[in-house]
């Protein structure tokens, strides 16, 4: 896998945008069809590793995904409090609406960072070669 | 009907799982094991599920397996020949040389995951190139054998070699001492 093979390179690089099109989709639908953050994050993350696939050598900064994902848990946690003491969430249907999207959103990106680092500090850091 | 199908595949897709001898090819059809099953999910009204299983039983965990085996086990021969002009390519993928089916067979047995690359690059150049665990070079019947002095995989090739000797093949054992050949 030292030198990567051309079909694998010129398939990964089509497809790229569409993973990453059907991955914004199950978050942004998550609440109204199946799917949501988690799942949508697991695709968002298949986008890293198959970049591993292309290009093996190279590897990406861990550092910024890891403050990345402290800042989006740090979100994840503040933003239901604040919304549960604005209290306005029995009458009004579009807040309702917006929260969920962007709470789906958070996740999503959360899970996607997390499974990237824990991928690529097992292919670099782990083990012996 | 077709749940009937898919579920019958799924049971026997987790046979040939089970009894692959190649671990590399266990993972796939484990890939492909979990690809059914999220087929079935989604027969059974769990669409959710379904896509999770999907990018993380068919995508994910593939991938990962296939690197820890990369990392850990995988054992790379190089095989070469100094005729190679009179090769046809029927002779390597149908008859395989006598000896690589028993280096084959031996790593197998000893639960390794043998990786064999037949090249027709100069003998010399994949030694000096070439990253490898193994390399044999044949010459009608003379075959040479070179590994890292420390490994100890490649002793217990030249034991076994040594108690089952080949009628009508030479072996020999050419060791190096590491760090002479290049990292590639």
């Amino acid at each position: 896998m030292r030198n990567s093979s051309e079909i694998i390179a010129r398939m990964t690089g089509l497809l790229f945008p569409f993973i990453i099109m059907f991955g914004f989709y199950i978050i942004l639908n998550g609440h109204i069809t199946p799917g949501g953050g988690f799942q949508g994050g697991a695709v968002l993350a298949s986008v890293f590793i198959s970049r591993y696939l292309v290009y093996p050598d190279e590897g990406i900064r861990i550092k910024s995904l890891q403050s990345a994902e402290k800042a989006l848990f740090f979100c994840i946690v503040v933003i239901p409090v604040l919304f549960l003491f604005a209290n306005n969430y029995k009458s009004n249907e579009l807040w309702n609406q917006i929260y969920l999207i962007s709470m789906n959103m958070l996740i999503g990106l959360k899970v996607c960072s997390g499974l990237t680092i824990i991928f690529f500090r097992f292919v670099f850091y782990e083990g012996g070669k | 009907m077709i749940e009937k199908i898919f579920l019958i595949l799924m049971v026997v897709l987790a046979l040939i799982t089970l009894n692959t001898v190649k671990l590399r090819r266990a993972v796939i059809y484990l890939g492909i094991f979990s690809l059914v099953s999220s087929f079935v999910y989604l027969l059974y009204g769990a669409p959710d599920v379904a896509i999770a299983e999907a990018v993380i039983g068919s995508a994910l965990s593939t991938v990962l397996y296939l690197v820890a085996l990369k990392k850990y086990q995988v054992f790379t021969i190089y095989y070469t020949n100094a005729n190679y002009n009179e090769i046809h390519d029927g002779y390597i993928i149908k008859g395989r040389a006598q000896i690589l089916r028993d280096v084959e067979r031996f790593f197998l047995k000893r639960e390794m995951e043998p990786q064999i690359i037949y090249t027709t690059d100069d003998c010399d150049y994949v030694l000096s190139a070439k990253n490898f665990d193994l390399l044999i070079h044949q010459d009608y019947d003379k075959v040479k054998m070179y590994g890292c002095i420390e490994d100890y995989h490649v002793d217990a090739m030249q034991d076994y070699v040594a108690k089952n000797p080949y009628e009508n093949l030479t072996v020999e054992f050419v060791r190096y001492e590491a760090g002479d050949q290049i990292d590639a």
